[in-house]
């Protein structure tokens, strides 16, 4: 019973697989979507150049030189159908690709050709793979010739980039932008601010971290659900659960008083119910401990502040000045550079009241 | 100002104008940039960039995010910044100021940074005696290793309100592997500020990377505030994010932490599937699903996204979120959130889109919002 549950399970298994082969891009392409037979046309002895004509004088600008529907009937006198080659032959998105690195570098065949004496694969290695995702050379290719190492350590890659902001390329090697980088982004850009801007612009940073901003960025491109964010979808009904969970994640990027500015536009109270106490009953007793509030204020007092902060630390101040009954506002340990009788905020429970 | 013999990148500028019913009602960013290098023979290129923001209603009056000038050695030995931008550097939280800030480069790997300015106070708001003030000090050794100090010093209507020591490593020990670490230290309430640490590991199919975290929250808040002198009970978090590469088109993710704040231990964790179903990558759907449970925030969610071109020109996409606090507080028993959004894509400069978003919050039983966004983008020709 076991063994046949356990064959059923593997044959629907691989029925599932195989039903989502093309959905997984293990299955191979459609028409439209398959690379072009370069490695064919190798094989067979065709120059790159008998098809790519002029391409060895091509400069910065000007077209790819792909070649036309003509000049595949050059070889192929007797086409299958009637159709453009170009339409099956050769996938759409390489194309796309070729066009963006004529818009976004610097680069001209004419000499490149000459120095490989015209045998392109040296730089388009990919060319001679069976189905090749990209026929872009790698950076790596051109790395092999220029080594680029002063480049690389002053972050200059205008040379070739006419520039990275725009391109937005994602790099391959140096910084990968993977798993929860939104996370993870803070602790690696410490040591590496200006690698950050060979593809960042200021705005990028600051349309999160700024304290002008107009609306977040997964606000704003709200079209977007695959991009990232820790404000994201529901953010709004979930967002007392998500800054407990991290006490002081909040007041890296938020000011003090911002829960209170937004609450305040919003009409709402902490609840989210008017004339509700957000706090338990348990949150001020009399007699010693005073309640909760200590302890959870030591645990995360900017929640305390977003609204008790400003002049309404005077609730605070009254029970807590020195003397008062509510005791020592500092818990064990703590100690500061700050001088009681002339610093704020020390100064409020310390400087007796006339 | 006259450049001559200036080799200029296109000239770029945007407009975005985007509509939220009910308020803000409306809100219209404009943002440019231009590049300009000067000669062959000059060392130095100049760019500018700023992002303006008009709006409507008391609180969306209008606003400057960026506003920046920046020259810079094309050899990388220096460069300076003026204006309004964001300082993030070392240890050094992000701080959004109107000032300057230079960088010098030496060809043995040390750099120097100093920045000074007021910190930004919104819609254009002013207080006596805000200032700030820092700098960083790093060296490269070889190419696998960047050490850092920073400091900063900031002060409000002329009380300190922040002063910070802090350190960064970048270590790339060996292929594949890297490491990140950064901390600050309080200098008013002397202790640990915060502390991060990252480690990755990395195979073309996978990503592996241990992370630890630990803030002290009373620390983070300004020094002028009563509630930075309670006492420091820290929150310490660790966990791992795993990536694999499940097939050419399948990512899949996975983020485990364990949660420490004073004797309480807790966690948290997300499962997500991305799936590219087309070629171009255009066209995907998600699901992710999160659990938190640290005592006093526990909470899950699953949700759930969808985009697809649906003709040359036009675009869905789609996203649903339930989430289902342990304790809703008479918040409802499950959050939903759902949104629906069209983009198109007119020409090469015009991009329209349009969404619906319907949720039940706390305040509503049920709040339906309309959003609009139109940007046009000028490219000058190259």
């Amino acid at each position: 019973m076991t063994r046949a549950l356990v064959r059923l399970l593997v044959l629907v298994g691989c029925l599932a697989l195989a039903a989502c082969a093309g959905l997984l891009g293990i299955k191979p392409k459609t028409a439209g979507m398959q690379p072009f037979e370069h490695r064919a046309h190798l094989l067979n002895g065709v120059s790159c150049l008998e098809c790519h004509g002029g391409i060895a004088a091509a400069g910065d600008v000007g077209p790819l030189h792909i070649p036309e529907p003509s000049t595949c009937t050059k070889c192929h006198q007797k086409p299958h159908d009637t159709h453009d080659c170009n339409g099956c032959h050769g996938a759409t998105h390489t194309r796309q690709r070729a066009e963006l690195a004529r818009e976004h570098l610097r680069f001209e065949h004419r000499g490149h050709v000459l120095a490989a004496n015209g045998e392109c694969v040296r730089c388009h290695v990919a060319a001679g793979e069976a189905r090749p995702e990209s026929l872009l050379p790698p950076m790596a290719a051109c790395l092999g010739c220029h080594h680029h190492e002063k480049q690389f350590v002053v972050r200059d890659c205008e040379g070739c980039h006419v520039d990275l902001p725009a391109e937005r390329i994602r790099p391959e090697s140096h910084v990968v932008h993977e798993g929860d980088f939104i996370r993870e982004h803070g602790v690696r850009a410490a040591s590496a601010r200006d690698l950050c801007s060979t593809c960042h612009s200021e705005r990028f940073c600051s349309s999160c971290h700024g304290v002008t901003t107009p609306g977040l960025p997964a606000r704003l491109a709200f079209d977007k659900p695959a991009l990232g964010g820790l404000h994201r979808a529901g953010f709004k009904s979930r967002h007392k659960e998500e800054a407990r969970g991290q006490p002081g994640l909040c007041t890296t990027c938020h000011s003090e008083d911002s829960c209170r500015a937004c609450h305040a536009r919003e009409n709402v109270g902490a609840t989210g119910m008017p004339g509700r106490s957000p706090h338990p009953r348990t949150w001020l007793t009399a007699g010693r401990g005073g309640g909760d509030h200590g302890q959870q204020a030591r645990i995360d007092p900017g929640s305390c502040a977003s609204c008790h902060g400003g002049a309404g630390e005077q609730l605070c101040v009254g029970c807590h000045k020195v003397g008062g009954v509510g005791g020592n506002i500092h818990g064990a340990g703590f100690s500061s550079i700050k001088s009681k009788t002339r610093d704020v905020p020390c100064r409020q429970c310390h400087v007796p009241t006339p | 100002m006259h450049v001559s013999d200036a080799n200029g990148d296109p000239l770029r500028l945007r407009g975005d104008a985007y509509a939220q019913t009910p308020p803000p009602s409306g809100m219209l960013v404009l943002q440019g940039d231009d590049r300009t290098e000067r000669g062959p023979r000059s060392r130095w290129s100049l760019d500018a960039e700023a992002l303006a923001w008009l709006g409507t209603g008391a609180d969306h009056t209008g606003d400057v995010l960026t506003l920046v000038v920046r020259a810079r050695d094309v050899e990388g030995r220096g460069e300076a910044r003026a204006g309004r931008f964001l300082i993030a550097t070392g240890a050094i939280r992000p701080l959004h100021i109107d000032g300057a800030n230079a960088i010098g480069r030496t060809p043995w790997g040390t750099s120097l940074e100093a920045f000074g300015g007021v910190p930004v106070v919104p819609r254009f708001g002013e207080r006596d005696y805000d200032w700030a003030v820092g700098g960083r000090l790093a060296q490269r050794v070889t190419d696998r290793a960047t050490l850092g100090f920073a400091y900063l010093q900031r002060r409000e209507r002329g009380r300190l309100s922040d002063e910070e020591v802090g350190g960064d490593l970048a270590v790339f020990p060996i292929r594949n592997v890297d490491i990140a670490t950064r901390a600050a230290y309080d200098l008013a309430s002397l202790g640990l500020t915060d502390a991060l640490a990252s480690v990755g590991f990395r195979t073309t199919d996978w990503r592996v990377e241990l992370f630890g975290t630990r803030r002290s929250p009373s620390r983070l808040l300004p020094a002028t505030s009563l509630f930075s002198v309670l006492g420091d009970i820290p929150s310490t978090r660790a966990g791992t994010t795993v990536r694999w590469l499940a097939a050419p088109r399948l990512d899949l993710l996975a983020t485990a932490a364990t949660q420490i704040i004073d004797d309480r231990v807790g966690g948290d964790g997300t499962l997500r599937a991305t799936l590219r179903t087309n070629e171009e990558g255009t066209a995907s759907v998600g699901l992710e699903l999160r659990r938190q449970a640290v005592p006093g925030a526990q909470w899950s969610g699953i949700r759930a996204i969808g985009t697809a071109p649906v003709a040359a020109r036009l675009a869905v996409a789609a996203e649903v979120e339930l989430a289902r606090a342990d304790d809703p507080a008479r918040r409802g028993d499950v959050w939903p959130w759902a949104l629906l959004a069209f983009t198109w894509r007119a020409t090469r400069s015009w991009d329209v889109a349009a969404a619906a978003e319907g949720a039940a919050t706390a305040t509503a039983r049920a709040e339906l919002t309309t959003l609009l966004r139109a940007s046009y983008a000028w490219d000058a020709p190259r």
